[in-house]
């Protein structure tokens, strides 16, 4: 058993990179990992674990930071957002929303990406209600998820929903 | 939102978590943490220890038996909804626990959690109720089983006494003859419930016994006596669900709040039993 | 200004030929037209991807919870727990006694360290409203801050708030925005002497000669709209920093209108602009809503100067909603309107009452803005609206998506659907009837607004072709009666008025000197040829960075990812007018407008320049691809990096006439075409465009549970020419998002005690994406003939989901007996509308015929 406390040493393996640094017992994970060690990409939107802002992927699980004490990922090998993109370039998914407008303001974008990352590497082949239910837990005002659910169509290399009536070829 | 000062330990086995637990009286499990991490934010309750048993093997297991399942306080929902153990035994456990919010708390959510937090609107103890399952409850006294129909005291109150912890939940095998229905009205898709009902309807042509919960029509999930009395003996029929759904009336006093008054959730109940029976029926009669 | 004013100032353009444009209205397109690619460039009209997207989607954006400097301290305000209470006593002692607390600052300090309180716009009796950065003497609404710690972490500085100890005595509240006006009813603030913060009527044409002359007279008892939010998914946040040595402060924050805000606190705080610094990146969405930060800016400012320490503050979405501002909630009273037997609507008679809350957060502009939108999309000519703005124990209203307008349209729409209930008028017919016809526009309403362009017929027979109309007719027939399902089609017409004139102020306060409307831009060709671009605006997620290089590249004739846009606002360096900043549906025409005016100055600059380099007569020279070359003659070229050479650093070589003409540093402030309206007759051009939305939409309903099903959805939208359809598309998705959640799921609801009931996203259900339809889209191009593009402001919607859906419902009731008299649907007032026959409620309809 560990000793009780309220600050604890804690080792975490970040995007392949381990930190080692003494935590409150009280500090969420992602206040962790926004505020102590600057990894900005990962968001807050809703204090309630409601809104998925905070998504991340904690031993290969698809969790929110804001529902966890930065104490609970002792240990632990965590994915943020700024995992993804392999020597500056976009992978796949980012990709497939930067084609297919998935985002807007940016600020759920970090949270859903991660969502996605999880949905496709677990089911490759996701059908349309399978994309909804994955990305149930990211709340996005505005986009009304639409080119949300194209961009995962488009990166599992599926056709996207159709619906438009102004489909044009990428200008670049 | 950000929590109170708190003390934080993570034992290794149930043993030294129930030490902890006896060790202060503000000490409370914290399993997957999905309810419990926004009670800490909110900072409405005085926990002064948080006891970690999320990642207790012993608490992680799920043994298969002939039908009848034992299932760990921290298997999470999506372990529930991914278990072929699961899935072959009681597959409305899986559908239900594969339903409950999003992909992030089914993979951190548990159903010990589910239980424990006895919330009114929760997904699983309605559902437990109508299966028939009994709450392994351990405490310094050793292991003590309680009914799950008797294990919801009131709002957030549980037959889990300070320094105890919810162990497992035996679930018994689905008699042969017997179909499980499950019908939410939700404010939105696999959101918040307004009104919950599970059946358990057992017999062939002639339905010999009934287990209908209601849940989100006050503090704790109930039986309702009446309407599995109208079911007893009565053709298993989509007609015999319907009359007997009309013994909901004024003796269930719901909640009123944004989401319904009491007098829609009462009407609503009649229709959620009603179609959760149903689908028992139909359910029962597929597996024959 | 009149419709032959408005043609003509457009027709004193050279560039455009206003008998050209009026016949391109009705050459509409569905797809996305590759013809005004043309006319506009290479790049304007295309689904260019997003320059913005890069930074995003590798979680490098700057939001304003990501700025840290250094000494900061974290603040957390303190907020009543009440909705109306006096302030006994604050005591601040055991919070201040707490290891790691800098400051605490009571309300009551506050006002002391303020040279005025905030400025109304509201003439008096309401102007005299006296509101500070904190609460005085009285809390008036669940949420109304009354202190704010300085603490060094976050966690610590939630400690000391606790300990805050706050003495109320409590008071009556009022939440009624109707009783509120009573007399009788608990006062707000003592110093208006009642809660009526505006009061005024808006009467055209001659309501009472239809009211008695028509053959028919709908009478509509309330309809109400209820309050919500588009509750952007970032919280308010800011680092305030006051300067002990310069008096600079700094504010880094995510207020989307700066410049308002600036206005609001910088007298209060007695801090002039050139100290009072603005700057943002990246913003989380805002909707209106970030309008809504400033008394927390002017709080932590002061909070600031008090601890010697900037004051860095992340608002939790308890506290958003709580306290950041919900949208105008609106009651419709004793509505009248006559109907002629062909199903002619001749206009209508209402008193509206709109519930402000608490204070007046930039109101009360929304006592005018709806008039924007008098008649809707329809040809109604007699209207008489007495509007009343309330003050209540509710949290203050704030802009958001559609402000003011969705309200006065969605009443409008619930009048056209109740009237072909009630006189057996087909809903398609009688709104093909009544639309303003293609061949009105420029149309004057009888406020003397100018609609620009459209063509709602054609888009209402796209909207209805789209969803199958014919198809779900025939189910509709078909399912009759006992199979428990209900099918209902639903159709909303709406307006998204796009670049106010903020001389509609004056319609509430004539003594305002507020007037026209603008935007700034710089685009310069920097040291090495680079052409960078800045702008006053502050996008949440509308992609200026790249539809500004989209139109830059058009006029420099270059690649769009060569032209360089700053990413986010920085009063120190980014151009800016009063006006500036993202809100209101205007970026595509006043955001482009000064775009495209400094393109072009630096365009010509240019080719001045190239001229005397390549010995050339100015008309031969060619722009391409980031040189300049004489026509016909490819090797006699400069690439603009040797014109930056000439201009910046080897100015010697230069003539004395073109040292003096040539900075390649050029500003354009685009200024709209506006006169000052008339505050008498509360009449003129108030907005200069008019995009449009129709929507359709299939509903199921269980009738057992009153649970909806949307079936199919589609919007069809007409906002000018488009510059990016991609773009375009993605606003429109979002707004028809919004106001499906807000008609279905989300709603702020008070108790009669004031205490609000959501205050998380567990009670407050924002639509996720199952939710959500996979919504078609059309579009047509109605170019304005206002504009410099022929674009007209777009991405607020009019609201039309929440006249969609409620008219779905109401056809599906198919039912005298019921009347969707609520913006707001969820499932049990959808089963009570079910069961409206048997419960023999009031229906509140009435109609009596000549």
């Amino acid at each position: 058993m560990s000793d009780a406390g309220t600050v604890h040493p804690i080792r975490v393996t970040i995007n392949g990179e381990a930190y080692e640094r003494t935590v409150e017992s009280r500090q969420l994970l992602v206040h962790f990992i926004r505020d102590t060690l600057a990894l900005k990409g990962t968001h807050i939107g809703c204090d309630t674990g409601n809104c998925g802002a905070c998504t991340i992927i904690v031993n290969g699980k698809l969790i929110k930071s804001c529902m966890m004490l930065a104490v609970q990922a002792d240990g632990a090998e965590v994915e943020t957002v700024e995992s993804l993109a392999e020597d500056g370039e976009l992978n796949p998914i980012q990709k497939a929303f930067h084609a297919e407008h998935g985002l807007q303001c940016g600020y759920c974008t970090p949270g859903l990406l991660m969502s996605a990352t999880y949905l496709l590497r677990n089911n490759p082949n996701p059908s349309e209600e399978e994309i909804l239910r994955g990305i149930r837990g990211n709340i996005c005002r505005c986009t009304g998820y639409v080119n949300v659910v194209r961009a995962v169509q488009v990166a599992a290399g599926a056709e996207p929903t159709a619906g438009a009536a102004s489909r044009e070829e990428a200008a670049r | 939102m950000l929590l109170e000062s708190v003390e934080y330990v993570r034992p290794a086995t149930v043993e030294e978590a129930l030490e902890a637990l006896r060790s202060t009286e503000g000490a409370a499990p914290l399993a997957g943490g999905q309810s419990l991490v926004n009670v800490l934010k909110n900072r409405v309750a005085a926990v002064e220890l948080l006891v970690d048993i999320s990642a207790l093997e012993e608490l992680r297991t799920i043994d298969a038996d002939g039908g009848a399942l034992e299932i760990g306080a921290c298997v999470t929902y999506d372990e529930l909804d991914r278990s072929p153990d699961v899935r072959a035994a009681h597959p409305m456990l899986a559908d239900v626990a594969g339903h409950i919010e999003d992909q992030q708390i089914r993979n951190r959510g548990t159903i010990g959690g589910n239980c424990c937090l006895s919330d009114p609107t929760n997904n699983l103890p309605p559902l437990l109720i109508a299966l028939g399952a009994t709450m392994n409850v351990e405490g310094a006294a050793g292991l003590r089983q309680v009914p799950a129909d008797e294990f919801f005291k009131g709002y957030f109150m549980t037959a889990v006494e300070p320094g105890e912890i919810l162990r497992s939940i035996s679930i018994p095998a689905l008699p042969g003859d017997a179909g499980v229905g499950y019908n939410t009205l939700a404010v939105a898709y696999d959101a918040k419930a307004i009104v919950r009902a599970a059946a358990m309807i057992q017999g062939n042509g002639e339905i010999a016994d009934a287990r209908v919960v209601l849940a989100v029509v006050g503090p704790v999930p109930i039986r309702h006596a009446g309407m599995e009395e109208a079911l007893r003996g009565a053709p298993a029929t989509a007609e015999t669900a319907d009359q007997a759904a009309e013994a909901i009336g004024d003796d269930i006093e719901p909640m009123s709040d944004t989401h319904g008054s009491a007098e829609y959730r009462r009407q609503v109940a009649r229709v959620v039993a009603r179609r959760a029976v149903t689908e028992a029926i139909a359910r029962g009669g597929e597996s024959q | 200004m009149s419709a032959e004013a408005v043609r003509r100032r457009a027709g004193s353009r050279p560039e455009r030929d206003p008998e050209a444009m009026s016949a391109a209205t009705r050459a509409e397109t569905v797809t996305a037209p590759s013809e005004t690619t043309e006319e506009l460039g290479r790049w304007s009209g295309k689904s260019v991807r997003r320059t913005e997207d890069g930074r995003l989607l590798k979680g490098q954006g700057k939001f304003a919870d990501d700025h840290w400097v250094h000494r900061q301290g974290f603040a957390q305000f303190v907020r009543s727990p009440h909705a109306h209470a006096k302030i006994v006593s604050i005591d601040t002692s055991k919070a201040m006694s707490l290891d790691g607390v800098f400051t605490v600052l009571t309300g009551e300090e506050a006002k002391e360290m303020c040279e005025v309180p905030f400025f109304q716009i509201a003439p008096e009796p309401g102007g005299k409203l006296q509101e500070w950065p904190l609460a005085v003497d009285k809390v008036r609404y669940h949420g109304d801050a009354v202190a704010v710690v300085l603490a060094e972490t976050r966690e610590l500085a939630r400690d000391a708030a606790e300990l805050v100890e706050v003495e109320y005595e409590p008071l009556e509240a009022i939440v009624d925005g109707v009783a509120a006006a009573e007399s009788g009813a608990p006062v707000l603030h003592e110093e208006i002497g009642s809660n009526v913060a505006w009061q005024g009527t808006y009467d055209y044409g001659d309501i009472d000669w239809a009211l008695e002359n028509a053959d028919h007279v709908v009478k509509i008892d309330r309809l109400h709209f209820h309050r919500f939010s588009s509750t952007p998914l970032e919280c308010n946040a800011a680092v305030v920093d006051w300067d002990p040595g310069t008096g600079v402060v700094e504010v880094f924050s995510n207020n989307q209108m700066p410049m308002f805000g600036s206005m609001v606190i910088g007298p209060t705080l007695g801090v002039p602009s050139n100290k009072l610094i603005f700057s943002s990146q990246d913003i989380g969405g805002a909707f209106g809503i970030k309008i809504g930060s400033y008394p927390q800016l002017a709080a932590l400012a002061l909070l600031s100067k008090k601890a010697g320490r900037p004051a860095k503050w992340a608002e939790s979405r308890s506290e958003h909603m709580l306290s950041a501002g919900h949208g105008n909630e609106r009651s419709f009273v004793d509505i009248e309107v006559p109907v002629q037997s062909d199903g002619t609507i001749l206009g209508f008679k209402v008193k509206a009452f709109d519930n402000a809350g608490a204070y007046l957060h930039y109101e009360p502009l929304g006592a005018v803005i709806w008039s924007q939108v008098t008649p809707g999309c329809y040809r109604m000519k007699h209207i008489r609206v007495d509007f009343t703005q309330t003050l209540t124990n509710k949290c203050p209203t704030i802009p958001n998506r559609g402000y003011s307008r969705l309200q006065h349209l969605w009443m409008i729409e619930r009048i056209v659907d109740i009237v072909a209930q009630e006189l057996d008028f087909d809903p398609v017919e009688l709104r093909r009837r009544n639309y303003v016809q293609p061949e009105d526009y420029p149309y004057e309403t009888p406020n003397r607004c100018v609609y620009d362009s459209g063509d709602l017929p054609r888009s209402l027979e796209l909207a209805l072709e789209a969803i199958d109309a014919p198809k779900w007719l025939e189910r509709q027939r078909e399912l009759g009666t006992g199979s428990g399902k209900r099918i209902g089609i639903g159709i909303g017409s709406t307006l998204d008025s796009g670049t106010n004139n903020f001389g509609q102020a004056r319609i509430v306060n004539p003594e305002l000197p507020f007037s026209g409307n603008g935007e700034a831009a710089y685009v310069k060709l920097d040291l090495y040829g680079e052409v960078n671009v800045n702008i006053g605006t502050t996008p949440q997620g509308q992609s200026h960075e790249t539809t500004a290089a989209q139109v830059v590249a058009d006029i420099l004739n270059m690649d769009h990812g060569d032209v360089n846009v700053t990413a986010g606002f920085d009063q120190r360096h980014n151009t800016y007018v009063a006006f500036s900043g993202t809100y209101a549906s205007q970026f595509a025409v006043t955001g482009l407008g000064a775009v495209m005016g400094a393109a072009r100055k630096l365009r010509d600059e240019i080719i001045t320049l190239a001229a005397y380099a390549l010995e050339a007569d100015e008309d031969e020279i060619v722009l391409e691809n980031g040189a300049c070359h004489v026509r016909d003659d490819p090797e006699r070229a400069i690439p603009f990096i040797g014109l930056a050479n000439m201009a910046l650093s080897n100015n010697a070589v230069l003539t004395p006439e073109l040292r003096e003409r040539i900075s390649l540093n050029c500003r354009y402030v685009y200024t709209p075409p506006f006169d000052v309206p008339d505050a008498e007759t509360k009449t003129g051009n108030i907005t200069l465009t008019y995009a449009s939305q129709i929507h359709a939409a299939v509903v199921e309903i269980d009738e057992e549970t009153g649970k909806l099903e949307i079936l199919d959805y589609v919007a069809v939208d007409d906002c000018g020419r488009v510059i990016n359809p991609q773009i375009v598309e993605g606003q429109v998705h979002g707004a028809t998002a919004l106001g499906i959640g807000a008609a279905l799921y989300e709603a702020f609801d008070y108790d009669p005690s004031g205490q609000l009931q959501q205050s998380s996203f567990y009670e407050y259900h924002a639509l996720t994406a199952p939710d959500m339809p996979m919504i078609k889209y059309a579009d047509i191009e109605s170019p304005s003939p206002f504009t410099p593009n022929g674009a007209k402001g777009m991405g607020e919607g009019g609201g039309a989901p929440l006249s969609t859906i409620c008219s779905a419902i109401q056809d599906a009731l198919g039912d005298r007996d019921a009347v969707v008299s609520d913006s707001h649907n969820p499932w049990w007032r959808i089963h009570e509308l079910l069961r409206s026959g048997e419960n023999g409620g009031p229906r509140g309809v009435e109609v009596s015929s000549r």
